[in-house]
């Protein structure tokens, strides 16, 4: 049997380059990492070129069926890769400055990417099961790598068992599905469910519980509880990891399962992702209202925006799916400056995750109060901004699916969300700065978070470009 | 009929083990309850035709993992008391929403949807039949590519377990053996030239 | 087809919002020096390639441009694209705003002089000339919303300008908010073109029209509306915010409160012509709608006579210059109204040119004076300041339309237009007209007298800085004062008569007045000639001469007059009471009903229910919230596995 790799090909290079990085940071130990960090860089920026070099222009499948490759899987890994590289970059920085730098950062890191990739090229019940996994086993193991600090240990278990909870119920889900089916393959799944004349109840049944799944991965209410808690006791530059990239896969495994899936019961799974949506854009902008701290207020601001991405893929159009992919992008862009700042602001010893800790910074550095401003206004979706693009295109497809009143919550629960984004606008430029501020990150990450603001200031100009890399990503 | 008596019988222990596994105030002894819980379902494995799948939990579970479980706990003597202090307090609760749920899967995981009628009964295999080779003639050849994946979760774990528990501690002072066997006469003794004192010196 | 022309047209925009840019960003690295040379390069360069533009187009003969030069965003089958339509009319505008712009910008150097915002300003005036040209190069709806609103938003920048001044915070905001009410007006309109048309694009949008010409919609039930006056009624409001026709003027006045470059460039020669070009633009949709064509006639009339009145009876001299400004707005509109749209555009030509002249002689005397804007305390200045006051002398005789100079052509064909125009309201409108040109001249000589004439009213400590202004301020008052008095003479032809705007018009043969008077057209001096024993400058005379016996001959005159006719002068010096109806019926019935709702709503439902109790609601939701986000494993699990419960109950059971 001669399998066809090639389109594989991304995923075989970090594995192998996650492989070499590890062996490289057992016996090469340097205390600046130097070595390893580039290592990571290197094979985020090669998947990255890999994925556009072997990306298709039609779904390809290998390995026996079991790995797509499509060009929806094509931009979400090149996303994956850019967003991590800047990540990675950001990390660094903050690392160092708290001493926490260790090579096994970069390498779980690594493995979680991979993981995502797994997620994001799943053509069968099984891969997404073992490509979450990767990433979440990945990921908790990030959020502990803090063994001192007891927040972060506190927020690894939480973490560890909820995720070990909903993955069970997913596993579950994903049984039921197979016996029902007999099947794991998504196509054959989808087959044969299209195929059936009356409604299975139990087909739904399973449905719930690879919703839950989901909406855990995801972050929707009620299964949002461990994101405010893991966003704040994780490290930033772990934090900026969770709540950036896995998005991302997050997001590829809801089009997998309930789009090329389930796509035959979406009568059902779009009433759920109603309830979900709705509850999400209201308790994360009204809870995140009351926080004071900014990790914990973009975690619920991350819950909210959640909702707004279940909008575009409850509309059950192609037109939906893409808009939801434009809003996770940009999503994904705007929490990566939004974190980003935090640890521009953060050094030795002072976290600077208190809202006050914003205060007067317009007075102390006119241009990072000017980025965190886009970075604010495109979060609460004020146009020019790319956020705007991203709410706008989504309410648009939630419109023309008939879901009128949904649209118009959304729209209020916006209005009350600019609120918080706003409050740190007013006391970056009308307050008083409490503490003698000195910025005292490296060039290169001043270099990218300003670049990594203009973007979505570029992006808000011309939406149209990355809209239409979307659209093109799910029609074909 | 045979085939159905032993396997609820099994199945009846299977959730007997189970819930003694997270009521019993001995960890030992909920630990034990567990290997219980693992030999059951391997023989309900064995009763699916699955030797190889049942023979590996048995193995792996029951001989390495549980044991080391044992050790663990045995050695660390967690006084499990505070941990188990709300139990009672939200046991009507818990008890409940356990009951609601039990209720609402069982009213679709029940005969009507997954009665054996409704499945064909699956194909007797030859007494020469082997399932480990099946598996295993699949398990690099079909499913490659969840093989590897799984592969690389395993290495992460390792990696995470390395990551969160090995400590360099630089200050610790121990005894390093192998340096003192290799020790050589240059690097402990060092001789001196002197001249000596002479006589007579006011 | 020249392919280079693209760029030129890019070039036109590109230039002064790159120098904008550029000066506001950087305002600090490059100094004062550096802010006005970039702003002056930038707008020059729009300036010389509007020119070129011009030349290509009109005198070359080359195709209109109509095209996008950026697809923005495509939803549906909705693109919305940013576009330049550049045919006749609109390199006619591109050149008149991108020259009067440059040459403000030079004057602007010697009155922000000592100004501590200086760098602000140039950011200011070269970003407005961008969005000023925007405006008119647009080739769809959302474009022109996009300038408009960027013209609205840089006027509201530059009266507030001076910030710390109380009196010109009010008055930016008067203005926006006038303009808000006129914009609610212009964005239904737009709404109605793509709820009716399914596009923005001009071209569609005036290919399909006709065939809409008689179509009726439902606004309230069981009544038909056309649709075309519904569209052109929506956005002439808009016009009447943006160019100060009544009753959306008041907030003109209230702009001098700026720079009187911003006076000069925005509020007079540029920006509040937005509107009578917009109407012009839009010509294939008015003359759809003669209800909406006289609406217009009548309200520019209103405009042109009645405003103009309170010319009279101010003593600020760059508010009379204002109320002169809302007056011959509403000759323009008037013109308009007459489908005479190439001669209201004639008029916005020659009166960008001497209204800038008049506002920067009026700033030149403002400098001279130290800042003292009261004529009453003027007077005599014509021997100190020789330049500025013939400069002036030629902008006052363009305004009043004396034969020969800019301005009489312009404004003759507006009352001849009107004259020959059949119309409702017509009659009424040209008989406002030709008395305005009497009020034009008595308020203008007027200023004149007070200003360069008669006894000096200063006191003896300014007598001894009063001299000419320097030279970056008086170049351009010559420059200026050129085009006032000749360029009449060489537009009227082609202008009017001769299709200068070729297709970029469209007027219906049953109202195309200038057709009419074409027929007697026999070139510029036989119009002049036949000027001399018109009407309007019998008029204008005797406006000269009341001028002259009231404020010269006999200066206690007006003070008895004021005192004879005392209901009168109230009135005008109330202005109609339009300030004072405002202030009380709107501001103060939204103060009324505020607070109505403030006491009702929110003392009571606001604070009681919303905020507080919303308050007590959140505070109650958050603690219910805070013992979920208990930071407990279990709760959180337990409200997971609540969660698949209601799912399951729901979608599964069937159960709510």
């Amino acid at each position: 049997m001669i399998f066809d790799i090639a389109p594989a090909a991304p995923e075989i290079f970090v594995l192998g380059m996650a492989c070499v990085v590890l062996i490289v940071e057992a016996y090469h130990n340097e205390p600046s990492h130097a070595l390893v960090y580039w290592l990571a860089q290197v094979t985020l920026l090669g998947a990255a070129v890999l994925t556009l070099y072997f990306g298709p222009e039609q779904t390809v499948l290998a390995f026996n069926d079991i790995f797509v490759s499509d060009p929806m899987s094509a931009l979400l890994k090149v996303a994956v890769c850019v967003v991590t590289f800047v990540v990675f970059l950001y990390s660094r920085t903050y690392l160092r400055e708290h001493d926490l730098l260790k090579g096994e950062y970069f390498v779980l890191g690594l493995f979680a990417v991979l993981g995502m990739m797994v997620l994001i090229s799943a053509h069968n019940l099984l891969t997404i099961y073992l490509g979450l996994e990767l990433l979440s086993l990945s990921l908790y193991a990030m959020v502990a790598l803090h063994r001192d600090s007891e927040s972060a240990s506190e927020a690894a278990m939480k973490y560890f068992v909820l995720s070990a909870l909903a993955s069970g119920m997913l596993l579950y889900g994903i049984s039921i599905l197979y016996g029902v089916t007999g099947n794991l393959d998504l196509a054959r799944v989808s087959l044969i469910i299209t195929e059936q004349t009356e409604p299975n109840t139990l087909l739904i049944f399973g449905l719930v519980f690879v919703i839950v799944g989901v909406a855990f991965k995801l972050g929707a209410v009620p299964f949002h509880m461990w994101i405010p808690d893991v966003y704040q006791g994780a490290p930033t530059s772990v934090t900026l990891f969770i709540s950036t990239a896995p998005k991302l896969a997050a997001f590829a495994m809801a089009i997998r399962l309930l789009v090329d899936g389930l796509g035959g019961l979406i009568g059902s799974w779009q009433d759920m992702l109603i309830i979900l949506s709705f509850l999400s854009m209201a308790a994360g902008n009204i809870i995140a209202i009351a926080q004071s701290n900014i990790k914990r207020m973009l975690a619920y601001s991350t819950i909210a925006h959640v909702g707004f991405l279940l909008l575009g893929i409850l509309s059950g159009t192609l037109a939906g799916y893409s808009s939801a992919m434009f809003y996770v992008i940009v999503y994904a862009l705007m929490t990566t400056a939004a974190f980003g700042m935090v640890i521009l602001l953060s050094r030795s010893g002072f976290e600077s995750d208190r809202l006050d800790d914003f205060k007067g910074l317009a007075q102390q550095s006119q241009w990072f109060a000017f980025v965190m401003l886009i970075v604010m206004f495109s979060l609460a979706g004020v146009p020019p901004f790319v956020g705007f693009w991203g709410k706008w295109f989504v309410l648009k497809e939630v419109i023309d699916a008939g879901i009128v009143w949904l649209a118009a919550f959304a729209v209020i629960f916006t209005v009350i969300g600019a609120f918080y984004y706003l409050r740190i606008v007013k006391l970056m430029y009308f307050d008083k700065a409490d503490t003698d501020r000195s910025i005292t990150s490296s060039h290169e990450m001043r270099f990218v978070i300003s670049v990594n603001g203009l973007a979505i200031l570029a992006l808000g100009l011309a939406p149209g470009l990355l809209m239409s890399l979307c659209v093109a990503a799910l029609s074909a | 009929m045979t085939d159905q008596i032993i396997f609820y019988a099994l199945a009846l222990l299977l959730i007997f083990a189970g819930s003694m596994v997270i009521t019993v105030r001995n960890p030992v002894h909920a630990a034990l309850f567990l290997v219980l819980a693992f030999f059951t379902s391997a023989a309900i494995w064995l009763l699916l035709e699955a030797e190889f799948l049942a023979i590996a939990l048995v193995l792996v579970y029951v001989g390495a993992v549980m044991v080391l479980f044992l050790f663990v706990m045995m050695m660390l003597d967690i006084n499990l008391a505070p941990l188990r202090e709300g139990f009672a307090r939200y046991l009507p609760v818990g008890g409940l929403v356990a009951l609601l749920m039990m209720f609402a899967m069982g009213l679709v995981v029940g005969p009507r949807y997954f009665g054996s009628e409704r499945f064909p009964v699956p194909a007797r295999h030859a007494a020469d039949y082997s399932n480990t080779k099946e598996l295993g003639s699949v398990l690099y050849t079909d499913y490659v590519y969840p093989f590897e994946i799984a592969a690389a979760i395993l290495l992460v774990a390792i990696v995470a377990a390395i990551a969160l528990t090995l400590r360099r501690r630089p200050h610790i002072k121990a005894q390093k053996p192998q340096l003192q066997v290799a020790v050589r006469r240059e690097d402990r003794i060092r001789l001196v030239k002197m001249t000596s004192e002479k006589k007579g010196s006011p | 087809m020249a392919d280079y022309m693209r760029y030129v047209y890019l070039g036109v925009v590109l230039a002064p919002l790159l120098a904008s840019i550029i000066a506001g960003l950087f305002g600090r690295s490059i100094g004062r020096a550096g802010a006005h040379w970039v702003t002056i390069i930038g707008v020059g360069i729009a300036f010389i390639l509007s020119s070129v533009a011009f030349n290509y187009i009109v005198f070359d003969g080359g195709e209109v441009f109509n095209g996008a030069v950026y697809t923005w965003l495509v939803s549906g089958d909705t693109r919305l694209v940013i576009g330049f339509l550049i045919d006749r009319l609109s390199v006619t505008m591109m050149v008149v705003v991108s020259f009067v712009s440059w040459v403000i910008h030079i004057y602007t150097i010697g009155y922000m002089h000592d100004d501590p915002g200086y760098q602000r300003f140039f950011s200011y005036t070269a970003l407005f000339t961008f969005f000023m040209l925007i405006l008119v190069m647009a080739n769809n709806f959302l474009q022109l919303l996009f300038g408009w609103e960027g013209v609205g938003l840089v006027s509201y920048l530059l009266i507030g300008f001076w910030f710390k001044r109380e009196s010109a915070n009010q008055a930016s905001v008067k203005a926006f908010l006038a303009n808000r009410i006129g914009d609610f007006g212009f964005v239904l309109g737009i709404a109605a073109i793509m709820t009716y048309f399914h596009t923005l694009d001009y071209a569609q949008v005036f290919q399909q029209a006709p065939l809409m010409a008689n179509t009726t919609i439902e606004l309230l039930r069981g009544t038909a509306w056309p649709l075309m006056t519904v569209i052109c009624v929506l956005l002439f409001i808009g016009a009447m915010g943006k160019s100060a026709q009544v009753p959306l003027h008041v907030w003109l006045p209230d702009s001098m409160e700026g720079p009187t470059p911003i006076s000069a460039l925005i509020h007079a020669a540029t920006m509040v012509t937005a509107g009578i070009f917009m109407v012009a633009r839009m010509s294939p949709l008015y003359e759809l709608s003669a209800t909406a064509l006289s609406l217009v006639l009548v309200v520019g009339a209103i405009g042109a006579f009645f405003i103009g009145v309170l010319g009279v009876v101010q003593h600020d001299i760059k508010r009379v210059i204002a109320y002169s400004t809302i007056s011959q707005l509403g000759y323009m509109a008037a013109a308009l109204g007459a489908s005479a749209f190439s001669a209201g555009i004639f008029h916005l030509v020659t009166h960008a040119f001497f209204k800038a002249l008049l506002f920067l002689a009026a700033g030149s005397i403002i400098i001279a004076m130290h800042h003292e804007q009261d004529m009453r305390k003027m007077g005599g200045l014509g021997k100190y300041m020789p330049i500025t006051w013939i400069t002036m002398v030629i902008g006052g005789l363009a305004l009043s339309g004396v034969p020969g100079t800019a301005g009489f052509f312009s404004k003759d064909a507006i009352i001849d237009a009107v004259g020959h125009s059949n119309l409702p309201g017509a009659g009424f409108a040209h008989v406002a007209l030709l008395v305005g040109v009497f009020v034009t001249a008595l308020y203008t000589f007027r200023l004149i007298f007070l200003v360069f004439h008669g006894p000096e009213r200063f006191g003896a400590e300014v007598r001894k800085h009063v001299h000419e202004s320097q030279a970056v301020v008086i170049v351009p008052l010559i420059v200026l004062a050129i085009p006032s008095l000749m360029l009449g003479a060489i537009l009227v032809g082609p202008m009017l008569y001769e299709g200068h705007f070729g297709h970029a018009l469209l007027v219906l043969p049953q109202y195309d007045v200038l057709a009419q008077m074409g027929e007697d057209y026999h070139g510029p001096w036989a119009l002049v000639l036949h000027g001399l024993i018109g009407l309007p400058f019998i008029f204008a005379l005797l406006g000269f001469g009341v001028a002259w016996y009231c404020y010269i001959k006999r200066p206690d005159i007006p003070k008895r007059a004021a005192e004879r006719a005392q209901i009168i002068y109230n009135v005008l010096v109330h202005k109609y009471g339009f300030d004072e109806f405002y202030e009380s019926f709107f501001a103060g019935g939204a103060r009324g009903v505020g607070n109505l709702f403030w006491r009702v709503g929110d003392v009571a439902l606001i604070d009681g229910l919303a905020v507080n109790g919303s308050a007590r609601a959140v505070g109650w939701f958050s603690s219910i919230v805070r013992t979920i986000q208990s930071g407990f494993l279990y709760h959180y699990a337990f409200a997971m596995i609540i969660g698949l419960l209601l799912l399951l109950a729901i979608f599964v059971h069937g159960i709510l």
